[in-house]
């Protein structure tokens, strides 16, 4: 969709999708008591966001390197945490993280661990099948084997990471709602879409308001994360 | 596949069911400890460790400590009273023998404190031990006339002879004993599938409810399902207090550090048979039995149909030539996936919608989710068979959103309320009901491991490299 787009034009539409959420949050914010948990949601939204992304990438892209290039053992290790992880379903692992953290930030981390460990073995899959492939074995010439690593191959490896961190925040509010509904949260202290979404007797402007939002900050990191090619 | 391929496949699955449940264990003790209080008083093994204990207790140790308390005197003499009454003739072998060793104003209050045994034991009256140094005499020389009495093989003994036949006098010997029989009367209930197993319970379990003043009675023409609950019962009492009866030495003591723990006791439920039970005294196997097929069909339809679903809409998203459609399907795409299922879910949820509507649902959202991610990423649809690779672990999707459809399922089930595993963990989970989380979710856990397994052997490979994707 956004392969015509310059990468400075992607970057201007997610950061104009920001900005105009942040404004109309703040201009809708003095309305009413709904709106401003709204404006809340968005202020976690985007923080939690971020940071669930900064960890998952801390934590995916070294393991995902190791287990693809690194010792076998290693590598069915990554598998076996993995299979561990995806036969539950994340709501209920989310939901012992929600009663495990003292503070939301540990929380956050511990979600941008979890999708961490999704992400390292996407990477690690596409690392093994370019290297399969040997995809950019003719532009690695003149180079040492780290630094063709480095510069070409795992670049062109972040795709479907990209992919999968431009979802963050959807992931977020979907976990977030789910454990609402679910009656797994234990306590509501932190106003969040999720909360907005999920609550029976919420404002329905708001929920609108907050799946709009989720849809359009998804979108602009769907565009901004376009995935790196070789050259 | 080759025989070794297959048991290397099997112990893997075995391996992180093993994992899983350890996990599940911890996320249960976890979640009952920060969330709430009230789940924290209804788990009736709230004071053990949750996987190791570095102290296990057994009557030798109770005993002790308990004596010592009374002997000291005190407000904390009360309640270390009514322990070694609750201990009872278990006790009596370790308390006896040191009764000389204390002083004798402590003698005395210990000889008292254990008034209310000799009472159930049958052994004395109140007035015979209504004073203190009468007491330390009879307590004297009731061990030295019966502490043959107290050894395991006799009473073992005596417990088959009430067993195989009802007679007062051989009542009367257990009685004597009182909870120092408890192992062998336990023992002794067995299984219960004809009307000689029912007496046989209906005898012990008079014994038993003497001995431990609970209040568990037969009725007089008891039916095989009410003497096979009786028996329940008796076995839940002993999984949870057993060890406060019995002495802990040892190789017992060695297994005593995983065994006496919220884990161990758990586990020690799920080999009686029927994965424990539930808080409504459910079978938490049946509850799988009720749950599964519901599950099951949110599973293959959610995740086959969904993930196929993904790859034809890349494929025409792909492959349209019409730029219109092609960002209006990307667009649609993106918000499907990003807009939370709960989102739907509540829309849909107050209508009559059932099965079906969860059906299309998690359809939808497997789609979505996959397409987006087929559509933009460097994966190619080419290499992905649609039924197959949905489960595949080995699949680089494999990981990503299988947990994110189990969680749709789980919503859709609550929502709609749909008597699937989802449904029934989460519920459990947010009660603290131990054995039906446990169940369901290892159930939930194994269905999918064993799917995507299955999918794993059928899913295609490419020639080229694919012993490099498959570690």
């Amino acid at each position: 969709m956004t392969e015509a787009l310059s990468p400075r034009r992607r970057l201007a539409l997610a950061v104009s999708a920001v900005v105009l959420l942040i404004l109309l949050a703040a201009l809708l914010a003095p309305l009413s008591p709904q709106l401003l948990g709204y404006a809340r949601g968005l202020q976690f939204a985007v923080v939690a966001g971020a940071l669930i992304m900064a960890v998952a990438f801390l934590v995916a892209i070294p393991l995902g390197t190791l287990a693809a290039s690194g010792p076998r053992a290693f590598d069915a290790a990554l598998r076996f945490v993995c299979d561990l992880f995806s036969s539950l379903p994340t709501l209920f692992v989310a939901a012992v993280f929600w009663a495990w953290a003292d503070r939301s930030l540990s929380y956050v981390c511990a979600l941008g661990a979890l999708r961490g460990l999704e992400q390292a073995w996407l990477l690690r899959c596409e690392i093994v099948r370019l290297e399969a492939e040997d995809a950019a074995a003719p532009h690695s010439l003149g180079r040492t084997p780290l630094l063709a690593f480095l510069k070409l191959r795992l670049p062109a490896a972040l795709g479907p990471l990209f992919v999968s961190a431009s979802f963050s925040v959807a992931w977020l509010t979907a976990l977030d709602a789910a454990l609402t509904q679910a009656g797994l949260r234990p306590h509501a202290a932190l106003p969040t879409w999720g909360l907005e979404l999920a609550e029976p007797h919420g404002s329905p402007l708001g929920a609108t308001l907050a799946a709009g939002s989720v849809a359009l900050l998804t979108v602009s990191l769907h565009a901004l994360f376009r995935p790196p090619r070789v050259t | 596949m080759s025989v070794r391929a297959a048991i290397r496949r099997f112990l893997g699955v075995a391996l992180t069911l093993i994992a899983v449940s350890v996990g599940v264990f911890w996320a249960s003790a976890s979640y009952s400890r920060r969330a709430r209080a009230e789940p924290l008083e209804q788990n009736p093994f709230r004071y053990l460790p949750v996987f190791f204990n570095a102290h296990p207790s057994g009557v030798r140790e109770l005993a002790a400590i308990a004596m010592q308390r009374v002997a000291r005197g005190g407000t904390v003499a009360v309640a270390a009273q009514l322990e070694l009454a609750r201990l009872g003739g278990a006790a009596l072998p370790y308390v006896l023998p040191a009764l000389d060793s204390l002083e004798p104003n402590s003698r005395e209050r210990v000889a008292l404190a254990l008034t209310p045994i000799a009472l159930r034991m049958e052994v004395a009256s109140r007035e015979e031990l209504s004073d203190g140094a009468q007491a330390v005499l009879f307590w004297t020389r009731f061990w030295q006339d019966r502490a043959i009495d107290f050894r395991a093989a006799s009473v073992r003994h005596l417990t088959l002879r009430l067993a195989e036949r009802a007679i007062a006098l051989r009542r009367e010997d257990l009685v004597h004993v009182d909870t120092f029989a408890l192992p062998a009367l336990i023992e002794g209930l067995g299984e219960v599938r004809d009307a000689n197993d029912v007496a046989r319970v209906q005898r012990l379990t008079s014994v038993l409810s003497h001995v431990t003043d609970l209040p568990v009675r037969s009725t007089e023409n008891p039916s095989l399902s009410e003497a096979r609950r009786t028996v329940d019962t008796w076995q839940d009492f002993w999984a949870l207090h057993g060890s406060e009866y019995t002495e802990l030495d040892g190789p017992r003591r060695l297994a005593a550090t995983f065994v006496e723990t919220q884990y161990g006791k758990w586990l020690a439920a799920v080999l009686r048979g029927g994965l424990g039970r539930t808080r409504t005294g459910e079978s938490a196997l049946s509850v799988i039995e009720r749950c599964f097929a519901t599950t099951a069909l949110l599973l293959l339809v959610g995740l086959g149909g969904g993930f196929s679903l993904g790859v034809l809409w890349t494929r025409f998203e792909r492959r349209t030539s019409r730029i219109a459609l092609r960002y209006a399907s990307a667009v649609l795409g993106t918000a499907l996936a990003a807009i939370p299922c709960a989102s739907f879910v509540s829309l849909f949820a107050g209508r009559s919608a059932g099965l079906g509507s969860a059906l299309c649902l998690v359809t939808v959202a497997t789609a979505a989710w996959v397409s987006r991610h087929l559509a933009r990423s460097t994966i190619s649809e080419g290499r992905v068979s649609p039924l197959a690779a949905a489960f595949s672990v080995s699949a680089p999707l494999g990981a990503t959103y299988p947990p994110l459809v189990l969680s749709a399922i789980v919503l859709v089930e609550l929502a709609f309320e749909l008597p699937g595993l989802g449904r029934a963990a989460a519920l459990s989970l947010a009660s603290g009901d131990v054995n039906a989380w446990m169940a369901t979710s290892l159930a939930l856990a194994l269905t999918t491991l064993l799917l995507r397994q299955a999918a794993d052997l059928l899913r295609p490979r490419p020639t080229l490299g694919s012993a490099l994707v498959e570690p």
